[in-house]
């Protein structure tokens, strides 16, 4: 019959595709959790490499060939997974994965061939991972330009393989697939042409300060090989080239025929740009021709930087490790006028904040001399508006900054450095250049080891996020605190290593946290500045009062009392064995394409394959799209919506269904389940705070007309999706993670969280759209929600009514208050939407909000009180139908 | 207590060797500060040249290495002197290697990458263990 050949097919059928549907989902979330697995192991893997340059590991080559060997091999799983989860949604992700692996592998083979962008390029655009080709000094420099506190000169890098190539020296392909790398003659001078324009354009200078630096010496890690100025000829036509400091002991470059009775032309010409290009090509040949005579050293692998080079008031130089009389370890400062002969005024200072001047020696200025701020010369000690003859150049809060500025740079290069710097006529001091010191261990004097039982440990314990010794005042930082409030060179001491410090650690000294892991944000931070860092240390606030002063000895996790000069110094030597490491360097460079995190907002344009730059960017890349796949699973996977899941009975007005894919609920329990059956870690907590009797105020309000009809174009659309996925709360659970889909009134909202043992993986995920009421109080409850995520230092962004919070890399407790919270503000904001008549009614909600259930996260609600009332809607005076009453005081 | 702690006692006399120069200008400098006698070899047959010279109370070698392996270096310290104390270290750590170093004398076997306080404490216990063997000094006795 035929209705008995209906039913034969169907019957098979449809338990095929409830079998399909539960295979199918399985399968996608192992992907997940296989995403998550992998990530976590790559960070491990990250943390390790890390941890090898806090000196802390003794490492050797097949170290770092095994560690890029087995990350490079998960990124590949993960961006395997990910393409799994979505159906091949990525994969242009394998061929960022390949660039990345290719650059790494070049690296560890000595290559420079992937790592050539540009021959030429501005100083701003160079990076630690260019160190092979533009030397570690401009490194630096470049880097100081991350740093608001510092100033520092604008100008242009022509790499190794751009001299190289300006030379006539063949620059070769280090494969077949660099041929594109390879470097041409005519691409440099056109690209420096190009760099000649902007600077004449922006800078409006007509003198350019060259100098040339010999990479990887054998002694050093640059040299300095000659500082040269091209400007044109002061009295007459054509330009020239000056020589600051050169081995030949000649003051000028003669110039070729074709440049010599040039006029130099406007700034604003391109072709003055060429003119200067054509010096500059000149200068590099010069150069090269010299060394390349017979019985010199060859010259080997060089850099040039050009900046333009405005008239100076004063200049000079600080050296962070000087040795003078009775002071075996100080900071020195140079200051001197241009062209003066009576020689420099000379500082010495101390290491530490805040860098007191231990000694000064002051050059008397000739009589009616005018000093940069316009004072006059006299020869009275003291009369108003004028210095006396013996008057510093610079001001003490100068000498000051470029201490602070000098000592940043010393940790940056983890070695001592000399650093040049200028202040223009109207005062503007900014750094031109540094060069790294060659001190050697035996001159630093203060032999033997640092009897630990005379000084006081005022605290010991926590993680080593960077070693290094560093001295200074503690500082406690708040969540209130301004970072240019934090004074330099203090000791920071925070509740939580947040990102939100990332400021202060620019200004401290060292940082100790009582709480954070060492493969945050933060972390990561300390360890680019090489700014001594302890994580996790108990009771650190109370232990280190404001004010003491402090020796943390990182390495070996333990904070003195006092400044304790023996240990620092110790600390200066320990620092001299890493950079000039190739090892070091090596690891330090191919950390530069695995570590960096440059995808961060979900919502920029970049965030796509094409814009993964590190392997990090590819997992959290991976790890985000995992998370949007999952968020919109039913949606986007309609044959999913068949799958068997069980009623949890919640005893609220809301129905949530539950499919346990693993340890999530107890075993038994029939087709009806209740909280108590509840074995997921996550869902547990967050049932917690869903099923709070505050949270389900009976207090609702009424509907405007206004409301219902702005509502009907997104209620008409949620009608439009799939049957089956309108109204059905979903929770996805296994022991240690959940995935829960809600749909509560007019609104959706997603949190996916992991809470597992193991802090470095768990997270929590948030993504809360929709409302009933009109736009603008929707985004009025978008922007509460926001302030509660915030409140709770997840990462949030709002689009409209949407929100997004991420929250990771926290303590478990941290999470479990977090998630705890997202039930009762899951349950606290349906409809409230309809109520935010205005920005008052959205404060005094979320003042409400902070009352009842942030109380574990008081630290970040300075306005919080904490009125314990039993409805805190009625107690605040919530009428119902139109928000507060009026009588409450507003925003 | 190290022997720079109490400058009566001789200072202990560390030979470092591993051809990955970034090992000895790492641990060189470090049991330097600790008031150890430091000498380091990148090359395994200048090291035994040395051990057959002179005694070292300490040799810490790596395993894998051109020319003379680090176990045949370990059999060469303890011909030249039964009493100096041996550590293994390698980056190739496997559990017959670890094996066959103690079989041959080795104090103790180190995988690389390893923590600087790792090897330190190492060296403490053999510090320890020498101090603990070596006769009473001058003073008064139980």
């Amino acid at each position: 019959m035929w209705w008995q050949r209906l039913i034969g097919i169907n019957r098979p059928r449809s338990r095929e595709t409830a079998e399909i549907n539960i295979w199918r989902l399985q399968s996608l979330f192992n992907n997940f959790r296989r995403i998550l697995f992998l990530n976590n192991a790559i960070l491990e893997d990250m943390d390790h490499m890390e941890r090898a340059l806090r000196i802390e590991y003794i490492f050797d080559r097949a170290f770092l060939e095994t560690s890029v060997r087995t990350i490079a091999s998960r990124v590949h799983h993960v961006t395997y997974n990910l393409n799994a989860l979505t159906g091949n949604g990525y994969i242009p992700l394998y061929d960022r994965y390949q660039d990345v692996r290719t650059i790494l592998d070049d690296i560890l083979s000595g290559n420079t061939g992937a790592l050539a962008h540009s021959p030429v390029l501005p100083l701003h655009a160079v990076g630690w991972e260019l160190e092979p080709l533009v030397g570690i000094d401009l490194v630096c420099l470049a880097e100081l330009r991350h740093h608001r506190e510092s100033r520092v000169t604008e100008g242009f890098v022509i790499t190794a393989e751009g001299a190289q190539a300006l030379t006539g020296q063949k620059t070769t392909p280090v494969t077949p697939e660099h041929q594109a790398a390879h470097v041409s003659m005519t691409e440099v001078r056109a690209e420096i042409g190009e760099q000649f324009k902007t600077l004449l354009k922006t800078r409006s200078v007509l003198r350019f300060s060259v100098v040339v630096t010999r990479i990887e010496g054998e002694e050093e890690l640059v040299q300095e090989l000659g500082r040269f100025v091209l400007a044109p000829v002061a009295d007459g036509p054509g330009m020239e080239i000056l020589i600051e400091s050169w081995p030949e002991g000649q003051s000028s470059i003669s110039m070729p025929e074709a440049q010599k009775n040039v006029e130099p032309l406007p700034a604003s010409d391109d072709s003055a740009a060429d003119l200067y290009a054509r010096c500059l090509e000149h200068l590099i040949r010069t150069i090269f021709a010299w060394f390349a005579k017979s019985g010199r050293e060859p010259i080997g692998p060089f850099a040039v930087f050009v900046r333009g080079s405005l008239p100076a008031a004063v200049s000079g130089t600080v050296q962070t490790r000087f040795a003078a009389k009775g002071f075996p370890e100080t900071l020195s400062v140079t200051a001197g006028l241009p062209d003066a002969d009576a020689g420099d005024d000379t500082f010495l200072l101390r290491r530490t904040y805040p860098f007191d001047i231990i000694q000064s020696t002051i050059t008397p200025r000739p009589a009616g001399y005018h000093f940069p701020e316009g004072s006059l010369a006299t020869g009275a000690a003291s009369t108003h508006g004028s210095f006396g003859r013996g008057s510093a150049l610079v001001e003490i809060k100068v000498l000051k900054r470029l201490a602070e500025t000098a000592m940043m740079l010393e940790r940056m290069l983890g070695a001592p450095v000399t650093v040049r710097w200028e202040c223009l006529a109207d005062g503007e001091c900014c750094i031109t250049g540094l060069t790294p010191m060659p001190v050697r261990l035996e001159e630093t004097g203060g032999d033997g080891p640092l009897r630990e039982q005379e000084a006081e440990v005022l605290c010991r314990g926590g993680h080593l996020v960077q070693s290094g010794i560093a001295a200074g005042t503690v500082v406690h930082v708040t969540g209130e605190m301004l970072p240019a409030d934090f004074p330099a060179g203090a000791v920071a001491v925070a509740r939580v290593a947040s990102p939100q410090l990332t400021p202060v650690l620019q200004r401290a000294a060292a940082i100790i946290t009582e709480k954070g892991t060492t493969t945050g944000h933060l972390a990561t931070v300390a360890r680019e500045l090489r700014l001594p860092a302890l994580f996790g240390l108990p009771d650190a606030l109370a232990l280190l009062p404001p004010g003491t002063e402090v020796t943390v000895d990182a390495s070996e996790t333990a904070v003195y009392r006092g400044i304790l000069e023996t240990l620092l110094r110790q600390g200066a030597r320990e620092m001299d064995l890493s950079p000039s490491d190739p090892e070091y360097r090596t690891l330090r460079r191919l950390l530069r394409f695995i570590r960096p995190l440059n995808l961060i907002d979900p919502e920029a344009p970049n965030f796509s394959p094409q814009g993964c730059r590190t392997f990090h960017d590819i997992i959290h890349f991976c790890h985000e799209k995992a998370v949007d796949e999952l968020a919109h699973f039913q949606e986007r996977r309609p044959g999913l919506g068949a799958i068997r899941t069980r009623r949890m009975d919640l005893g609220v007005p809301m129905d949530i269904r539950i499919l346990d894919i693993g340890g999530g609920m107890a075993a038994e329990g029939g087709r009806e389940l209740s909280p108590d059956a509840t074995r997921s870690e996550p869902f547990s907590v967050f049932l917690e705070g869903l099923l709070k009797p505050q949270a389900w105020t009976t207090e609702l309000p009424t509907l405007g007309l206004r409301d219902i009809f702005s509502s009907v174009p997104r209620s008409m659309g949620m009608l439009s999706d799939p049957i089956g996925n309108l109204g059905e709360n979903l929770a996805i659970v296994s022991h240690d993670y959940m995935n829960i889909s809600l749909r509560l009134g007019y609104h959706f909202s997603v949190i996916d969280a992991n809470l597992g043992t193991d802090d470095a993986r768990n997270y929590v995920y948030f993504r809360f759209a929709g409302g009933l009421a009109d736009p603008e109080r929707r985004n009025r409850r978008a922007r509460f929600i926001s302030y509660v995520l915030k409140a709770m230092d997840f990462s949030v962004s709002v689009k409209g009514d949407l929100v997004i919070g991420k929250l990771k890399m926290v303590e478990s407790a941290a999470l479990r208050s977090a998630l705890s919270v997202l039930g009762a503000l899951t349950a606290f904001s349906r409809q409230r939407d309809t109520s935010l008549y205005n920005d008052a009614d959205m404060q005094i909600l979320f003042t409400i909000f902070a009352d009842t259930f942030l109380g574990a996260f008081n630290r970040n609600i300075p306005a919080a009180k904490n009125p314990q009332a039993p409805d805190p809607l009625a107690a605040s005076g919530f009428t119902g139908a139109g928000g507060y009453r009026r009588s409450l005081p507003s925003r | 207590m190290t022997a720079e702690n109490n400058p009566a006692e001789p200072r202990l006399r560390i030979l470092i060797l591993d051809d990955e120069p970034i090992v000895c200008k790492r641990l060189r400098p470090t049991f330097q500060k600790m008031g150890y006698e430091v000498e380091t070899f990148t090359d395994s047959a200048s090291a035994l040249a040395r051990l057959r010279e002179t005694t070292f109370n300490i040799v810490i070698t790596d395993l894998m290495m051109e020319g003379a392996d680090g176990m045949q270096v370990l059999k060469g310290a303890k011909e030249s002197s039964p009493d100096t104390q041996v550590i293994v270290i390698t980056g190739f750590a496997t559990l017959d290697t670890a094996k066959e170093s103690y079989r041959k004398g080795a104090f103790d076997f180190v995988a690389k990458p390893f923590k600087l306080g790792d090897i330190l404490d190492c060296v403490k216990r053999i510090e320890e263990k020498q101090r603990g063997a070596s006769p009473p000094g001058p003073g008064p006795q139980p």
